[in-house]
């Protein structure tokens, strides 16, 4: 009886009307697809995008420079050099992450004791050479300031959850 | 020995001993802070209470004595609430700022906080402040709120470095840890309790906020200033070294390092480090390749050979360089047919030359100080030319050794010295006459004949009587020799007496090894007798100006016995080639410069005072262009045709000079055929010249190392003498005054210094500010009132150590 079954299918197309069906049902079906730049995926709070260094109220810098970032960075793409601040205070005085390298696993914001390292939800940059990617401390300084507003509003939903 | 059990673990222990001795012997590990096998107990953290059986409360380990049948628990319910409630209250007045602390990472509360506290911390209210002190240039108090008050440091001071310098004032919570007003940390060893520290209370200040404790690579290396040869870890980040902590090694340092030791690592890295080779020409300085330098080195020498002959090429060294390089050194000198080498820059005597039995040496291990009963210590300053040998004899004395001190400063020692024979440097060789002559009759014994003609004429003072009297008593005496007994125009009479001691109370004789590498370089060779081709010292070869002279990390202004012959012959020589880790004065007179590397970017030996030898590897790579001078010295002679020369690494050049199995035989501070005669010295009219060298200007490292250059013992020297010398000459402290050696001067400051002698006056060598003068010995004139002006950096007069003697 199997065997009969199997040399009717080798030669009525069987498997092929079986996927046309499949794709048939998609034509009809809603449309999945995201219109981005127009239309965006929604995104969690704990999205880990690109990085940014964050201020204080006051405007001071949150970094004090313990490295526990760069220790704890798998792919190695964090360098730090640190010195005393005339205030004698302990603050970087580099402060770089290799874009190219980061593996955006988001270690270095769970380390960081003050939250001064974040990953914010902004995933659309480029850079048109390598070293673009090369973020300075001013760079990641910048970042933080202009998207702060979101910045703390993301950390204070992920709160609860610490 | 008794039994007791620590968790279920039978050990056997001494009576007497502690739980945590007990504990360490078992393997059980006991969490504790204030204790620290090398200091007394004070039981003060309770860090360490355990359970024992039958004891209504928990025990602190450190401070209950074992008894026959104990039962430890340190696990136990009892013992587990015990530690974490202590560990509570340990961290109530901590500051939770491990991120921020230099100490992150190695920090002993921080350790056991993870093993022994609680999760999380029950305290809401205010955290203590206490305001940071200004104790000096080496420690940063920044922090002391951090502190635990372990005591850890204060009982060091009193009980290692001998001196209280750190205290604990107030009680309970406000109890600090301060020094006296206004008072810095000025001891030598004082970076030690960087390390004892359990808490980041008291850090490094040059190290401060450098890097963390796990960015650093740990490779072990050797001191190279002292004679003691400390086991350093050198810790490297960045191929620099960050910082320089001690390895233990019970035999040579213990668990401690000197200041000099530590802090000297910012020598390293100093910008005056030289990075490629340079040769003069027409007056300027120009940069080149190695080969270019080397052939015009070798061209000139060849040149020199041939036209004045190979005795007018010199080779200087200092003991600061490796046991390779020396031995090459010398091979090469020997091999273009000159025995021109020698490494005793600060030297005067030689006398013995070819006499001596084998390298002076300390005449015992190390480790066996610590068991004499009496000392007599003939021309020292003993804490800045040994810190840590002058440690172990203050640990003997604690334990009941009597110090005996013969020399021409009475410097604090901080330790109770039994008797002391204070005498001008020209009186040197009587004084121990004198003991010697007494300590015969005290013992009823027979002097050798010639021995007994020779102090037959001299007078017994009661210092020396006192000093004999001392000595017989003993059952392990030894009598040692420091660097300014070395350095003496009379050294070798002076070793033939003190041998002449020892032997009358079969005592130890031995030298205190000036140099990391004193005795390596005798057994190098680096000397004008050793070898086929014998040759000039090196005072004979600053005296009879040569025509090459190829220096080997000297700086003769600072290095040598006499820096103003030492420079005059540099300048009239035609052609200098300086080899060097810095830039230094050599660019006024020598022709080339090539730079090699340091301690740290080469591998090595050196062979300390007891004549051990330590190997060590480069711990980080040579600066530039620097590169090991065993390389450089290799190629030179290469190019020179001299056979064997064709080493590929180091430890070729050390098995051919060195051969580590016997080198017992090849030590030997017996002197023969030297006959011993108590002459007087020179001429006796005037000021005495007492002439030390700073502990921070002994080598051209620790010269470049900022922060120990910032510290009270590197201030500019001062000229000092007694008060009533002051008065005679009619000056006061503070004075400025011309200070003249033959028909050299300087302008100095004076100050007054009571622990001198009579007839003395103490001019420190090895420093740019006295470098103009002459030997190291002689007569001193004083000339006042003639200068207003204030020489550069002028010393402070107040806050000197000496002040507090």
């Amino acid at each position: 009886m199997e065997k009969i079954k199997e040399f009717f299918k080798t030669f009525l197309l069987f498997e092929l009307l079986k996927g046309m069906a499949l794709t048939g049902r998609y034509m009809f079906a809603r449309k999945i697809t995201v219109q981005f730049p127009e239309e965006r995926t929604p995104q969690g709070f704990r999205f880990r995008g690109l990085h940014a260094q964050r201020r204080y109220a006051n405007g001071e810098e949150r970094c004090i420079a313990c490295k526990l970032c760069e220790a704890v960075c798998p792919a190695l793409a964090i360098k730090i050099a640190v010195a005393e601040r005339e205030d004698g205070t302990r603050r970087t005085t580099q402060y770089d992450i290799d874009l190219t390298k980061c593996i955006f696993c988001g270690f270095c914001e769970e380390s960081c004791p003050v939250d001064a390292i974040v990953e914010t939800r902004i995933f659309e940059y480029h850079g048109e050479k390598r070293g673009d990617l090369y973020y300075t401390k001013p760079m990641l300084l910048a970042i933080g300031d202009k998207h702060e507003t979101q910045i703390a509003k993301d950390r204070a939903a992920d709160s609860k959850y610490r | 020995m008794i039994n007791i059990e620590i968790d279920g673990k039978l050990v056997e222990t001494e009576r007497g001993s502690t739980v945590m001795d007990a504990a360490h012997k078992a393997g059980v590990y006991i969490p504790h802070f204030c204790y620290h096998k090398k200091l007394s107990i004070s039981a003060n953290c309770r860090m360490c209470l355990v359970e024992v059986e039958k004891a209504p409360k928990p025990l602190p380990a450190c401070a209950t004595p074992a008894a026959d049948g104990m039962k430890v628990h340190t696990h136990s319910e009892l013992a587990v609430k015990a530690q974490k409630g202590v560990m509570e209250f340990l961290l109530i007045n901590h500051p939770l700022d491990c991120p921020i602390c230099d100490q992150g990472g190695e920090c002993e509360l921080q350790d056991i906080a993870m093993g022994y506290g609680g999760g999380e911390s029950r305290y809401t209210e205010e955290k203590r402040v206490v305001t940071p002190k200004e104790i000096g240039e080496l420690i940063s108090t920044r922090e002391m709120s951090r502190c635990i008050q372990c005591t850890r440091c204060v009982r060091f001071g009193q009980e290692i470095a001998g001196v209280m310098e750190l205290g604990m004032a107030n009680r309970t919570e406000h109890a600090q840890i301060m020094s006296f007003v206004n008072s810095s940390v000025d001891s030598e060893l004082s970076g030690n309790m960087i390390d004892l520290c359990p808490v980041g209370a008291l850090t490094s200040k040059p190290f401060r906020y450098t890097a963390r404790s796990w960015e650093l690579s740990r490779r072990k290396s050797v001191s190279p200033h002292d004679g003691l040869g400390s086991n350093l870890a050198l810790h490297v980040k960045d191929y620099k070294v960050a910082r320089v902590v001690p390895v233990e090694n019970e035999a040579i340092n213990e668990c401690w390092i000197s200041d000099k030791d530590r802090f000297s690592y910012e020598g390293l890295n100093s910008p005056e480090r030289l990075t490629r080779p340079m040769i003069k020409q027409d007056g300027l300085w120009i940069e080149v390749d190695w080969a270019p330098a080397l052939e015009y080195v070798a061209n000139g020498l060849r040149q020199i050979a041939s036209n004045a002959g190979a005795e007018h090429i010199a080779a200087l060294a200092t003991p600061h360089s490796t046991f390779e390089e020396l031995f090459l050194l010398q091979k090469l000198l020997r091999g273009i047919g000159s025995g021109n080498v020698d490494y005793r820059l600060r030297q005067s005597d030689f006398s013995a030359d070819g006499k001596q039995a084998g390298a002076p040496w300390l005449g015992m291990p190390i480790a066996d100080i610590n068991a004499a009963d009496r000392f007599l210590i003939v021309g020292s300053f003993l804490r800045k030319d040994h810190p840590l040998l002058a440690q172990r004899i203050r640990q003997a004395v604690k334990h009941g050794a009597q110090a005996n001190i013969v020399h021409a400063s009475d410097d604090d020692l901080l330790m109770p010295v039994a008797n002391k024979a204070i005498i001008a440097p020209n009186e040197l060789l009587n004084t121990l006459a004198q003991v010697l002559k007494a300590l015969a009759a005290e013992k009823q014994a027979e002097l050798p004949a010639a021995v007994q003609q020779a102090v037959a004429a001299v007078t017994v003072t009661a210092a020396a009587s006192a000093i004999a009297q001392s000595l017989s008593g003993g059952q392990q005496v030894a009598v040692l020799l420091g660097n300014f007994a070395q350095q003496h125009p009379q050294a070798v009479q002076i070793a033939l007496l003190a041998e002449q001691i020892s032997a009358l109370c079969a005592g130890k004789f031995g030298y205190l090894g000036e140099a990391a590498n004193s005795v390596g370089a005798y057994l190098a060779g680096a000397v004008p007798f050793a070898g086929n081709v014998q040759g000039m010292n090196a005072a004979q070869m600053l005296a009879e100006p040569r025509k090459a002279y190829l220096l080997l990390n000297v700086e003769p202004e600072l290095d040598m016995h006499n820096p103003q012959q030492a420079m005059s012959a540099m300048r009239a020589a035609d052609m200098v080639v300086a080899m060097s880790a810095y830039k230094h004065h050599a660019m006024d007179y020598a022709d080339v410069l090539l730079p090699v590397v340091p301690f740290s970017e080469t591998s090595g030996t050196f062979v300390n005072t007891e004549g051990r030898a330590q190997s060590f590897k480069g711990a980080v790579k040579p600066l530039a262009e620097a590169r090991p001078a065993w390389k450089v010295l290799r190629v030179l002679g290469n190019l020179l045709d001299v056979s064997g020369f064709d080493y590929d690494t180091s430890e070729a050049v050390r098995a051919e000079g060195l051969h580590t199995l016997g080198l017992d035989d090849k030590l030997g501070n017996h002197i023969a055929g030297v006959a011993i005669s108590i002459m007087a010295n020179g001429n006796d009219a005037g000021l005495q010249r007492v002439s030390d060298v700073p502990i921070y200007s002994a080598d051209a490292l620790v010269r470049r190392a900022a922060s120990l250059q910032k510290t009270h013992d590197a201030a500019v020297p001062c000229v000092m003498l007694h008060g009533s010398e002051m008065q005679k000459l009619g000056v006061q402290s503070g004075d400025t005054v011309k200070v003249s050696q033959g028909d050299a001067s300087v302008q100095l400051t004076v100050q007054k210094n009571d622990s001198l002698p009579h007839g003395a006056v103490r001019v420190a060598a090895g420093h740019p500010a006295t470098a103009a003068l002459g030997a190291m010995f002689g007569t001193i004139e004083i000339t006042t009132g003639h200068s207003t002006k204030q020489p550069e950096n002028a010393c402070q007069v107040a806050g000197q150590s000496v002040e507090r003697a």
